[in-house]
């Protein structure tokens, strides 16, 4: 046999074609991948025009007035002559109310992650993830309608008994679990185990009853409070809590999740018990996927409009004191919604821009977080594959 | 420590690719019009990125005839097989060296199209893969692919196909069902029958029976028997028994070097390199 | 630490597990146990004779003959009432100034409460708005009125350290003494008889629309400016979506460009919805000029810019999970790559991008930011499909929040708000719950 073969026989084979139908060809594919490109890259380019055109109505506004008052001050007279536009105490009114839905939605939503991708078995699992699913898609105006119409007048009307059997239901289990193990902290090093035994009970017994106290004293004063109005802070920051919550558990969950399977094995094969196990080994491993979940978490807070318009009061002065949850705020996302109506759309007055700027704070803000988050997520991703 | 020893020995026996003379036992019969050089490979390699997974190999595959690729996995038997019909091209930054030839024509060469190429050079995988969609339109996907639009043509080349791929008999009352619905065996064939309703002119099996029982696979082996002849087969496989039963040649390949290729008795009978001979006695694997 | 206090810690991590989950239940559960008990009274409730003779007068609805024999029956007892205020009337203009000026101000609050029960009273002008040329149509609201009408509402300013506190003062005590006494016992004893409860499934809730801004009437001009606005956006974002997913996973190769779109997508999915709607503003309307102002278009644009991240992850996900094995045969049949992606890897993600296409006209369903500057009006008529392109339209979201907050008489028609909730609640989870049914078949479906 002769192995003479060469390419430049006659390009009649059934598989090789003329040089011009090839660039043909290669053309056409050319052209239909751009054609794919650009629909893909459409979303780029409305994030540049969501940019640029939140700035470019937002940046009169600091032409008109400056940066001072804007941030500096909290005198929010957009109606009066001569207008006044200091939105601290609307900026804060927005950090308040994230900062508390944070506070209620982080611990619980990694805790709750954590009891999904590592306690619940597979069958109970299944039906929890619909629920959060639920959770999430309910719309916010709904939400919001309950905040005001529900919730609300209950706040308003049983405020106080309200706050203090949550309190009791909240601290009292935490309380008799650190008082065990503080009174088996406190006695470890008695060697002798009867005396051990005694000294342990009775200092649980001395302990238990001082948390009871401590426990009723805060549960009276609480009960002793009077809420003055049921739109509030607190109101809008559990409502809000409610609706991080799902993105916080399903983006921590596939933290979880990555961290692969040898880790916990290692930790159990150590003789470590499931929450040693979680505590000390998995969560640091998974902590800065969860740290991003908590971002996204707190955005959707801070980025949500209809519950703080309807639940939160829209009082643009800075709570008294600072910390007061039972005042009304009011925040940058309610404000643009709520005075949009009664700035001058079509000439574009001060009052119109100034709610530009304050999206364009927003936009900021929510851009630079998801950056951060992204890059968490990419890094953890990196170490856990080793790389 | 015997490695590096045959690894000088398989050098030169790699580059020596002689006419091979075709040395049949007496059941397989020598096939009139075959024995052609079909794919030509000249000192052809392939790399993943800077990896050379196949190795300067210097072959002929003969037309009609079967020729069985053996190895132990990860020699790159499987992507020598893949390069053929240039299914590597899926793989992101998976580039050749070197000649490979069918029909005359350079199979990398600039003026291919690959999509004509893979109709002249069809390929059944490991795993059955037919589509989520009836058996009818499994088989006629490829023949629609290339402008058969007629219905009573398409049925007269669904109904031969799965004839040459003896699955006719099983199937022809359930055409319309959906081929996910038969057993492993009979998909494997129902994607041998669509692999010939294009009529292909070679045939690439990589690994076919490795997710089927014995029984289907032995329904395999014996399509392929039938189908010798007709096409250039080309089958990757683990098992040494099933080369032996089905193919006419073999290409044994280690470590992406092509060690030996011969008429297969002589290659299980009288190997010429140490390492094929302790490759196919079970020394190693 | 011992074994015993180790494994109690272990438990109570558990529980603190198990009672997050529990709180998340709750929480779903105590927002939607008063939306859907609520909601449904704004379909099945006691209607009275004023429902029936409103439906019969404004949409033509029901059977007139019975009808009037009720109306009939139900004046019939409502005429003692009326004689009883004449005879007062009477009684009054014989009374000194003192004793008049003390009467005459807590009459005239009978009189209205009795306006808000039978609607308007003998010799009293034709109002003008039509809440007040019916009486109540719902038993619960009449019971409600009925209330009123008994006892005046006086506040306890009594001690300054507290809120002051609302008590209730009867008002036959206050009528001591004058004919009109008799008045309460008779209208509290024989109210059923006056106003002819009866148990009404009202579907027109859904199918009607408004009278009045919303105090009789049903919400189909909402319900259909949400479907409006909510398919509009998908026929934007849908196909968009798509084609774009198949670029992330079929054509982009890694480099700088690709990790910059990625990055964009997630960025617009982190978008506060508000800013969608100032976006939505200064550019479709301002700068694009869609529409001359709010429009069913502007709005539907805007939605589609919201919900296209998550239609691209969807779709991402459902191509890729397409098994690499149906790319690998039909190329090797000898297919073109795109004829590949339409015959047979579009067909195997069909229900998983649909799925995510569910899910994202649920969101833009119930999005009410993105669309209060851009396409949402308080009150209207519904609009015809022809006009979705210049129109402003009222929809579910929007107006739930309007009816709530900005309602002239926001107490007085909370049923029609907890209707449109749940109407709203109950599109979008059934949109759900048909993605989660969608998503478990295709899991089973791949699972074989």
């Amino acid at each position: 046999m002769n192995g003479e073969v060469t390419s430049n026989q006659a390009r009649s084979s059934a598989f090789v074609v003329s040089e011009k139908k090839r660039k043909i060809q290669k053309f056409k594919q050319k052209t239909g991948e751009g054609a794919l490109l650009l629909i893909a890259s459409f979303v780029a380019i409305v994030v540049l025009f969501i940019f640029l055109f939140v700035a470019r109505d937002a940046i009169p506004f600091f032409q008109i007035r400056g940066f001072g008052e804007f941030f500096g001050s909290s005198n929010w007279y957009p109606a009066d002559d001569p207008p006044e536009f200091g939105a601290l105490a609307i900026i804060y009114g927005s950090v308040m109310v994230t900062a508390g839905s944070a506070l209620l939605a982080v611990p619980m939503g990694v805790i709750a992650s954590i009891c999904l991708s590592d306690i619940l078995p597979f069958s109970v699992r299944q039906y929890v993830k619909p629920v959060i699913e639920m959770l999430a898609a309910i719309p916010s105006v709904a939400f919001g309608f309950f905040a005001l119409v529900v919730f609300a007048p209950l706040l308003q009307n049983h405020g106080g008994p309200i706050l203090m059997w949550t309190w009791w239901i909240v601290a009292a289990p935490f309380l008799v679990i650190a008082v065990i193990v503080a009174a088996e902290l406190l006695t470890s090093s008695i060697t002798s185990e009867s005396a051990k035994r005694n000294a342990s009970i009775a200092t649980g017994m001395v302990l238990g009853a001082i948390s009871l106290g401590f426990l009723y004293f805060v549960g009276n004063q609480l009960q002793h409070i009077t809420i003055m109005s049921g739109t509030n802070a607190l109101n809008v920051s559990i409502i809000l809590s409610f609706m991080a919550l799902p993105t916080i558990v399903s983006v921590s969950e596939d933290a979880l999740q990555a961290v692969g399977r040898e880790l916990r094995e290692g930790s159990y094969a150590l003789g470590a018990t499931r929450a040693e196990t979680i505590v000390k080994t998995i969560l640091p491993a998974a902590s800065s996927g969860i740290l991003a979940a908590v971002i996204l978490g707190i955005m959707r807070a801070l980025g949500e409009t209809m519950v703080v318009w309807m639940a939160s009061g829209n009082s643009s002065a800075i709570p008294d004191p600072f910390y007061n949850y039972l005042d009304s705020v009011r925040t940058l996302t309610a404000t643009i919604a709520g005075d949009m109506g009664e700035a001058d759309q079509v000439t574009g007055s001060a009052r119109f821009h100034v709610l530009f700027a304050m999206g364009l704070l927003l936009l900021i803000v929510s851009f630079v977080s998801n950056l951060i988050s992204e890059r968490i997520v990419v890094r953890q991703r990196k170490i856990l594959s080793g790389q | 420590m015997p490695m590096a020893l045959e690894a000088t020995g398989m050098k030169k026996k790699s580059n020596d690719s002689a006419v091979l003379d075709i040395y049949l036992p007496p059941e397989r019969k020598k096939i009139e019009g075959g024995g052609k050089p079909h794919v030509v490979a000249k000192n052809f390699s392939i790399y993943y990125g800077e990896f050379e997974a196949v190795k300067k190999v210097n072959a002929d595959i003969l037309s009609k005839y079967v020729t069985a690729i053996i190895g132990p996995s990860g020699c790159g038997k499987s992507t020598f097989l893949r390069a053929i019909n240039r299914m590597n091209d899926l793989i992101p930054n998976c580039h050749t060296t070197g000649a490979l030839m069918f029909d005359g024509e350079d199979v990398y060469g600039k003026f291919t199209d690959e999509v004509l190429l893979r109709k002249k050079i069809g390929m059944v995988f490991q795993k059955p893969n037919p589509f989520p969609k009836s058996i009818f339109d499994n088989i006629a996907y490829g023949p629609r692919l290339h402008g058969v639009k007629d219905r009573k043509t398409l049925e007269g080349i669904v109904e031969q196909s799965l004839r040459k791929a003896a699955l006719w008999d099983e199937v022809s009352d359930r055409l319309d069902k959906n081929a996910l619905g038969l057993s492993g065996g009979q998909q494997q064939r129902l994607c041998v029958a669509r692999t010939l309703a294009v009529e292909p002119e070679i045939l690439l099996l990589d690994e076919p029976t490795s997710a089927l029982d014995p029984k289907a696979t032995a329904k395999i082996e014996d399509l392929i028997q039938e189908l010798r002849g007709s096409y250039t087969i080309m089958i990757v496989t683990h098992n040494m028994q099933q080369a032996s039963r089905v193919s006419d040649y073999t290409m044994f390949f280690y470590e992406g070097v092509l060690v030996e290729h011969a008429p297969t008795a002589e290659l299980f009978t009288r190997p010429k390199d140490k390492m094929t001979e302790d490759y196919i006695t079970g020394r190693f694997s | 630490m011992n074994l015993g206090t180790r494994k109690l810690l272990d438990r109570s991590f558990t529980a603190l597990g198990f009672g997050s989950i529990v709180i998340m239940g709750l929480a779903l559960l105590v927002v939607l146990a008063p939306i859907a008990s609520k909601g449904i009274g704004a379909i099945v409730f006691q209607g009275t004779i004023e429902h029936r003779k409103m439906l019969l007068s404004e949409f033509g609805r029901g059977d007139a003959e019975k009808i009037s024999k009720e109306e009939a029956s139900a004046k019939e007892a409502r005429q003692k009432v009326f004689d009883m205020l004449a005879t007062f009337d009477q009684e009054l203009e014989q009374m000194d100034f003192d004793r008049q000026s003390k009467y005459r101000n807590s009459y005239e609050q009978v009189k209205s409460a009795l306006r808000g029960l039978y609607g308007p009273l003998p010799g009293d002008t034709e109002p003008a708005l039509m809440r007040f040329q019916y009486g109540q149509t719902r038993w619960d609201k009449a019971e409600e009125k009925l209330h009123e009408l008994l006892y005046e509402q006086k506040w306890d300013y009594s001690n300054p350290d507290v809120i002051a506190k609302p008590y209730d003062v009867s008002r036959a005590a206050e009528f001591e003494g004058t004919s009109l006494v008799k008045l309460f016992s008779y209208v509290e004893e024989n109210l059923d008889r006056m106003m002819l409860p009866e148990w009404t499934i009202y579907w027109g809730f859904i199918t009607d629309s408004s009278i009045d801004a919303h105090f009789f009437g049903g919400i189909w001009p909402e319900i259909q400016g949400t479907i409006f606005l909510a398919i509009g956006a998908m026929l934007f974002a849908f196909p968009l979506g798509v084609i774009a997913a198949i670029y992330f996973t079929e054509y982009a190769r890694d480099g700088f460009l690709t990790s910059m779109l990625r990055s964009a997508n997630s960025t617009l999915a982190g978008v506060p919805s508000i800013v969608f709607g100032l976006f939505g503003l200064a550019f479709f309307i301002n700068t694009m000029h869609v529409s001359h102002s709010k429009s069913v278009l502007a709005g539907s644009l805007t939605l589609a810019i919201m919900v296209l991240p998550t239609i691209i992850r969807a779709a991402e996900e459902a191509i890729l999970a397409v098994p690499k094995t149906y790319k690998e045969a039909s190329l090797s049949l000898g297919s073109t790559k795109w004829n590949t992606i339409v015959t047979v890897i579009l067909p195997a993600a069909l229900p998983g991008i649909l799925t995510g296409g569910v899910i994202s006209l649920g969101r833009a369903a119930g999005e009410t930011a993105p669309i209060i500057f851009t396409a949402a009006v308080s009150v209207g008529t519904a609009i015809g499909i022809g006009d979705v392109l210049s129109s402003p339209t009222p929809a579910l979201s929007w107006n739930i929040y309007n009816l709530a907050s900005e309602h002239e008489a926001a107490a007085e028609i909370r049923h029609v708000q907890y209707g449109m909730v749940l109407s709203l609640v109950t599109i979008v989870l059934l949109l759900n719950l048909s993605a989660i049914i969608l998503r478990a078949r295709i899991s089973k479906k791949l699972k074989g």
